[in-house]
């Protein structure tokens, strides 16, 4: 246990030396995309300029970006990386050693949280230069939005690992990831409602983490409390992704 | 570290078959032993097989059937467990070129299962036999390629496994800077450790290795020392000279059973200058592997 405990955390480290060496492609990611995207969608909601746009919207469009940064930081970044270390032989370097694929995985989502959350926080620490009043009602809330956050990285790191295993190439892989990061959050009701997606493309929204990610946070920075519902559905979602991306995740090949 | 009792082979392969998806017979049926301590070098043209039965041993790949005991544990059901007796050069791997080359050796050290006072000193002690210890608080990725190549030699070396398994380990490094591996090598040799290497260098294979397997079709076609596998090559001399006389003449080389048949070549043909020498490991592998030199350089057999 305590080997594996030690190789988590090498396996961590060894990637968190890398974002302290390349913090500015993580910003971009992380943190200046989703404050573009929250700007945009508030440009285009604020349509009349004789009336104010209501703290609501300006939540549900923090909420969205909140979103977009996670889906950007856990599926295009670290899909990137995870493809990066199987295609330039470095997953390979891993493989020679007494090392579990699990305490790779480990690591690795270890560090994808670890983004994550410092997203996250910096979108906070940035709603208020937005001038958005967030409601988080008192340290419940917060830990109900970290445990939010904590689950939904889990489900869409799943996703990550399942690309970056089945990928045939890094070109095809990171194109997989490109597209998702970005495509999970504008394809599922996050910036904007399900009523307004054409009828055929609705039950998609069903089935993407996004759409939930988004009404847990939506709700959280309201100050309502009752995420059970999102909760729920995400666990359920990171379970099959990650257990699937486990399965196909395989380092000595057939 | 504990890694058996005395009698036990370090390294067991017995028929080792590895078929891929395509149909492509990369091992046919390998058998192996290989006693601790033994230095011993697989030779072999390109796809003869040599990267895939290493890879086999190092578990990273699964055989398609056969078994692969490391020090008595079964590779192929316990990889985890084999690989803490050993270390590793893959052919092609990455580096993270982020890291300095120190902080490399020292996470793989700890993943190697070393405290951290030991995988200091460990680093300390490899990164300068390998010559990189003023490289230490350099990015990897600054470095040049023999220089990586040389950390993933250290890798391989960390945590003083019993068994070294080293995919064609010099290939891309400079005369002096595979000097320096051979010489630390030399050293790992004598201290005990097992060493399975592949190589393209028969210099190589002659000064470590006490044994020479040559694969060639996904086969081991001979295996034994030195002067095991020159009797396996029945002209024993070889001459080169040059052909027609002057500075332009054509070099050439033939071989001979016996001296006196190499000395009687030499008078009747009034060769003055010409080198005379005993059949080397290179004329034992291209007689082995099927390759004809006579193809390559017009030569022929006496």
């Amino acid at each position: 246990m305590k080997k594996r405990l030690s190789d988590i955390f090498c396996v961590f480290q060894i990637h968190l030396a890398r974002l302290r060496r390349e913090a500015g492609p993580f910003l971009l990611t992380a943190i200046v995309f989703p404050i573009g995207m929250y700007l945009f969608a508030s440009g285009i909601a604020h349509q009349n300029p004789s009336e104010a746009i209501t703290n609501d919207a300006k939540l549900h469009f923090l909420a969205a970006s909140i979103v977009f940064s996670l889906s950007l930081t856990a599926i295009s970044w670290l899909g990137y990386l995870l493809l990066e270390n199987r295609f330039t032989g470095r997953l390979k370097l891993f493989a020679t050693l007494p090392l579990a694929p699990s305490s790779y995985v480990f690591g690795v989502l270890i560090f994808a949280v670890l983004q994550g959350t410092l997203g996250t926080v910096s979108m906070l620490a940035a709603s208020r230069v937005l001038g958005v009043q967030t409601q988080i009602d008192g340290v419940f809330g917060v830990l109900l939005l970290a445990l939010v956050v904590f689950i939904a990285l889990l489900s869409l790191c799943g996703v990550s690992v399942i690309i970056a295993a089945l990928a045939r190439s890094f070109s095809e892989g990171s194109l997989y990831t490109d597209a998702l990061g970005a495509g999970l959050v504008l394809l599922a009701p996050v910036y904007y409602s399900a009523e307004t997606l054409p009828v055929i493309m609705r039950p998609l929204g069903y089935v993407l983490p996004t759409t939930y990610i988004a009404g847990a946070v939506n709700k959280i920075l309201a100050g309502d409390l009752f995420v059970g519902e999102e909760l729920s559905i995400l666990t359920l979602m990171a379970a099959a992704t990650l257990a699937c991306g486990f399965r196909v995740m395989n380092w000595r090949e057939d | 570290m504990d890694h058996g009792s005395e009698n036990k082979l370090a390294v067991r392969v017995s028929q080792l078959f590895k078929s891929y998806k395509n149909g492509t017979e990369a091992t046919r049926g390998i058998d192996c032993s290989v006693r601790p301590g033994e230095a011993v070098a697989i030779l072999g043209p390109n796809g003869a097989g040599k990267t895939t039965f290493l890879r086999q041993l190092t578990t990273e790949l699964k055989p398609s059937s056969g078994s692969v005991e490391i020090f008595g544990i079964d590779a192929i059901k316990d990889a985890t467990r084999a690989k803490l007796l050993m270390g590793v050069t893959p052919q092609e791997a990455g580096v993270f070129e982020t890291l300095t080359v120190r902080e490399h050796l020292e996470f793989f050290g700890k993943i190697k299962g070393l405290e951290k006072h030991s995988a200091r000193m460990q680093t300390n002690e490899i990164l300068e036999s390998l010559e990189l210890d003023i490289e230490a608080k350099r990015k990897i990725g600054e470095l040049s390629g023999g220089q990586r190549r040389r950390i993933l030699i250290g890798l391989a070396l960390l945590g003083k496994p019993p068994l070294l398994i080293l995919d064609e380990p010099t290939t891309g490094l400079d005369p002096v800077s595979r000097r320096a591996v051979w010489t630390l090598l030399k050293k790992v040799i004598a201290l005990g450790t097992t060493v399975i290497l592949s190589t393209h260098y028969m210099e190589e294979a002659e000064y470590l290795s006490s044994r020479i397997a040559f694969i060639n079709a996904g086969k081991i076609i001979v295996d034994g020392n030195l002067t095991e596998l020159r009797s396996c090559f029945p002209n024993k001399y070889r001459v080169n000279y040059l052909n027609g006389g002057g500075e332009i003449g054509t070099p050439h080389v033939e071989f001979f059973k016996d001296f006196s048949s190499a000395q009687q070549f030499i008078s009747e043909r009034k060769i003055a200058e010409y080198q005379l020498a005993t059949a080397s490991l290179e004329d034992v592998y291209f007689s082995l592997v099927g390759e004809r030199l006579s193809e390559r350089d017009g030569t022929r057999a006496k």
